[in-house]
């Protein structure tokens, strides 16, 4: 294989594990947009939407759209319950308490680890076969079906969102909680609710993350959500925290970046991209790619 | 203020008696181990709960200090007694290289670069293989020696940590009570203020993580002799998150909380080891609760009930 | 204030130590104390698990013959998760448990070298039923195993790659730890030396890597005639179903590590055609594998796998050493340096000088969804 076709190769790798990094680090980016809070717990979240959809797919009755999409709202759903008996109560207490919203987090994700450890054990699950393999060949570069869907409905997710987001009342009163949270309240937005909706949204993705993965590698297991969230979240950073098309094209570039690395650098090496990015983005460029211009007043 | 210095003395006196008293060796291994993390916790609270800079890498400097001195008394024979604060000098220029390019970050900003920081440190650890024999880690580091006595004895590694936990507890009270400790604290508390009443907050934030550093490098290299083994994934970010999670769950910027912090965090689920499976929920829980119920942690806690029983007591 | 919180520490820790006297479960007395540890929870779980059954296996067998001596032996299960500091701590705990004769443990290589130093000083024995990596080898007296090392096995799969099969160019994919690295150098030896050239070797991390696809795409381009694998059976099936999807199916090849039923559960059609080294099949006509396989499936309702043969075996040697040194850690040391001809499921174990065991491997391959002896067309 010619060098320019390898290397486009990799970069289609790099492209579809972007995709889903940058489904992932949707939830981070719009919960650290409105509460200035790192929800340590998504990436746990994110596994356990994977389990969900395997679990629907195992009774049968579901195929793999219909066990995604019920894994989705049940992610929700648990995103949700999470906010509010976890993070909630300790926003209760006032401004300067931030670092008890890590530790609830971290108790969080520790929590959501070992339950899906008792439950499903700690092997890796595959998810079966469920979706047709073709393998494609496009100008001598091999392209499976699988990397066609993921590519197909993480974007297609993507600008669901930024539709929703930009068109529809509650994605504006989302929009302005994040800009600045004390003139929404004034503005009669029901703070609270908008919290809750942000992290249903950003539940619902992760899953449809998880799901998409489990299909691709054929492998569910509890531990998945540690790395792939370590890696979503240098994405939400990178791409301005706050921004949804950043935290969106960071992603891919996160996944290109890793891929490239480890095929032309280390391959052992190969977290460690992801995470020299995190740190010179943090050093030459904080904001990230877009910046996001926010106000006073945070929750 | 005597009557202070008595009850320390008093509760020193009792945790030197300790080893005669556990049976078990099993659980004076727990003591000893909660003891090195008692340490790592209290020095992880000088950056956060003193100077207020958010810091999720802590496990890296331990990691640093137990490589350090696995390395030096490996391969150069060097005597544990210099490699030991060897490694904390190394750890804490580990500290003031994180503490430079940091300085223009805050919050939250700051708190993923140390958690970047910190998997660096062990991704390196892991591939540089021609030092650090990557994941294979270090095996048979040789055991301290005075003289002709070897520190070989559980009973003799945990005075050895016991010593290394009240230099350190001391150390850090001398600090705080002193202009370094009010600087921190202004720091802490409004850093734009503290800049405006011209303190020098580049200089007090790099102290402050230089330090912290070096407790964990020295704590770390008491890891390297007493576990005799160092790998990579020995102090993983997962460590570096219950290491900041002990002063928060204790009571942050206290001398007891971290201490309180570590045997809730640590010995907690070695104590329950007999639910094998299930300890980490409980510990995933505790986390929880514990914020939901009381962000200041224990102390906190017991703060807001002595002020309550004060504030009854008055009324009536 | 301060009083009151210092009383409270006091107490905690008191406390605390009070449980610790009556913490530990009081064992029957006069029962031969076993220790097994092995990751039950993490990555090798499946494969701990199945050491764990084998060695319960073997002491239900003896227990229901009468034990040994009269007394009955009674298992003590420690789970490492794989992880060399919990290994220690397991170690620390059943070697400072005066009632453990001798550990059965650990799987990972490198549990096994974490534990060894403790186990070494405290003067008990540790038998690994999976520790392949030659360094176990010097580490120490007490440390024995029942499997052979990965310098055997990887030296009898270049061979076969090689010059029994011809395929020249390979290309290695390696878990970057222990048991990988001791392989890949292995690997790096003998098949040049077999007349083989090695055209790539990559790094992947155990547990953690899920994504080959960059490794495949750099792989396919060299154009090995095979791909040597020097992991587990996770990260085996995973290669091969991703190879598969990109429509690229080289000969797979590997040792002990891939030889699981897991292996063909996640890999499915696309493990078909793997070849690997193994020490234990259930279609092996020797009857005391063939009783083996027979009470292990009355018992567990499953097959067993090649480290539940091992768990086994390790727990024979371990009773060959109570009956015949005696119920005492040195006692059984001592026996077990000269264990010689003691045949059990996986071959026959004879101790060598450093507490290594050889053993000739089966060849096998992956063929109608089950593992079956290899035999060339």
């Amino acid at each position: 294989m010619a060098i320019l076709q390898q290397f486009a190769q990799q970069l289609i790798n790099g492209l579809v594990i972007g995709l889903i990094y940058s489904l992932i680090a949707l939830g981070y980016t719009m919960v650290f947009g409105i509460l200035g809070f790192i929800n340590f717990a998504h990436g746990d979240v994110y596994m356990i939407g994977a389990f969900l959809g395997l679990v629907l797919l195992g009774t049968g009755a579901f195929n793999f759209a219909a066990a995604m999409l019920g894994a989705m709202i049940l992610t929700a759903v648990v995103g949700v319950a999470i906010e509010l008996v976890c993070y909630r109560p300790v926003r209760r207490f006032g401004k300067g308490f931030e670092d008890a919203m890590l530790v609830s987090a971290i108790g969080v994700s520790i929590f959501l680890e070992t339950l899906a450890q008792v439950i499903w054990g700690t092997e890796t699950h595959p998810m079966g076969l469920v979706i047709p393999k073709v393998v494609y060949q496009v100008g001598g570069l091999y392209i499976s079906s699988l990397q066609v869907l993921i590519a197909l409905v993480s974007i297609g997710l993507m600008i669901v969102l930024h539709l929703f987001v930009t068109r529809t009342v509650t994605g504006t009163a989302m929009r302005a909680t994040a800009q600045n949270t004390m003139a929404a309240r004034l503005m009669g937005i029901s703070v609270n609710r908008i919290v809750a909706v942000t992290f249903a949204i950003g539940s619902f993705l992760a899953a449809a993350g998880g799901m998409l993965v489990g299909a691709y590698f054929d492998a569910v297991y509890p531990l998945m959500g540690w790395t792939a969230g370590i890696k979503a979240f240098t994405a939400a950073v990178l791409g301005g925290i706050g921004s949804i098309p950043g935290a969106m094209l960071a992603g891919v570039i996160i996944g290109i970046v890793e891929t490239l690395g480890a095929a032309y650098i280390s391959s052992a090496f190969r977290d460690g991209f992801a995470f020299i990015i995190l740190i010179l983005t943090l050093l030459f460029l904080p904001s990230g790619l877009f910046r996001v211009r926010r106000g006073e007043g945070k929750v | 203020m005597k009557r202070r210095a008595l009850l320390l003395v008093f509760a020193v006196l009792v945790l030197s008696a300790l080893p005669f008293v556990v049976a078990d060796p099993y659980w004076l291994h727990l003591l000893i181990m909660s003891i090195m993390y008692m340490m790592l916790a209290a020095s992880v609270d000088i950056i956060y709960g003193y100077a207020g800079q958010l810091n999720l890498g802590q496990a890296a400097f331990a990691a640093i200090g137990a490589y350090v001195t696995a390395l030096l008394m490996l391969r150069l024979h060097i005597s544990y007694w210099v490699a030991m604060p060897l490694s904390g000098l190394g750890a804490a220029f580990f500290g003031l290289l994180l503490g430079f390019p940091t300085l223009r970050l805050r919050g939250l900003y700051l708190g993923i670069a140390t958690m970047g920081f910190s998997e660096i440190v062990r991704l390196v650890l892991l591939t540089w293989s021609s030092l650090t024999r990557g994941p294979m880690g270090l095996p048979g580091i040789p055991s301290p020696t005075i003289g002709s006595f070897a520190i070989e004895s559980k009973t003799a590694y945990y005075y050895l940590i016991l010593v290394y936990l009240l230099i350190t507890i001391f150390s850090i009270q001398r600090l705080v009570n002193s202009r370094v400790g009010r600087a921190w604290i202004a720091i802490r508390e409004d850093e734009t203020a503290a800049m405006a009443m011209g303190i020098d907050t580049a200089r007090y934030k790099v102290m402050a993580f230089s330090l912290g550093a070096f407790f964990a490098g020295i704590a770390g290299s008491f890891y390297a002799v007493y576990i005799s083994f160092v790998s990579p994934d020995a102090f993983k970010m997962m460590d570096s998150y219950l290491i900041f999670a002990m002063p928060a769950v204790g009571g942050m910027g206290t001398m007891l909380g971290p201490l309180i912090g570590a045997l809730i965090i640590y010995v907690l689920p070695e104590a329950t080891r007999v639910f094998s499976d299930y300890r980490m929920l409980w510990v995933g829980a505790l986390l929880v609760v514990v914020m939901v119920s009381e962000p200041r942690g224990v102390l906190g806690g017991v703060a807001s009930l002595i002020e309550r029983s004060r504030r009854a007591r008055q009324e009536s | 204030m301060i009083r009151r919180i210092l009383t409270v520490v006091l107490v905690l820790q008191f406390g605390l130590l009070g449980l610790a006297g009556y913490g530990f479960a009081q064992a029957a007395k006069g029962n031969l104390v076993v220790g097994v540890a092995g990751p039950l929870t993490g990555t090798s779980a499946q494969d701990g698990n199945d050491i764990k059954n084998g060695a319960a296996l073997a002491a239900d067998i003896i227990n229901k013959k009468g034990g040994i001596n009269g007394k009955k032996i009674e298992l003590v299960f420690e789970d490492d998760r794989s992880d060399p500091k919990e290994a220690a701590n397991v170690a620390n705990k059943l070697a400072n448990d005066k009632r453990v004769l001798a550990v059965i443990g650990h799987f990972n290589s490198s549990c096994t070298l974490a534990g060894a130093p403790i186990y070494n000083k405290a003067g008990v024995v540790e038998i690994s039923a999976g520790s392949t990596s030659p360094a176990v080898s010097q580490a120490g007296p007490y440390t024995f195993r029942v499997i052979v090392t990965d310098a055997f096995q990887g030296d009898f799969v270049a061979r076969w790659m090689v010059k029994d099969e011809g395929l020249k160019k390979i290309a290695i994919l390696y878990e970057n730890d222990d048991y990988g690295v001791g392989l890949k150098d292995v690997m790096n030896a003998k098949i040049p030396a077999y007349g083989g050239q090695v055209v790539a070797a990559e790094s992947y991390y155990l547990g953690e890597t899920k994504d080959f696809t960059p490794y495949i795409t750099k792989l396919r381009a060299l154009n090995p005639d095979a791909v040597f694998i020097g992991g587990l059976y996770n990260e085996g099936a995973l290669i091969a179903k991703q190879a598969a999807d990109v429509g690229w199916k080289p000969p797979f090849f590997g040792v002990d590590g891939l030889y699981s039923q897991a292996l063909i559960d996640l890999g499915g059609k696309a493990v078909e055609g793997t070849r690997v080294a193994g020490f234990f099949h259930t279609a092996q006509p020797d009857p005391m594998v063939q009783q083996f396989v027979k009470d292990y499936k009355e018992k567990y309702k499953k097959d067993p796998g090649t480290y539940a043969a091992f768990g086994y075996d390790a727990l024979m040697v371990v009773a060959a050493g109570i009956e015949k040194g005696g119920a005492d850690r040195a006692a059984i040391m001592k026996y077990l340096t000269t264990l010689k001809g003691l045949k059990g499921v996986t071959g026959v174990n004879t101790f060598d000088a450093n507490g290594d065991v050889i053993k000739d491997p089966i060849k096998l391959v992956v063929k109608d969804g089950k593992f079956q002896p290899y035999v060339k067309k």
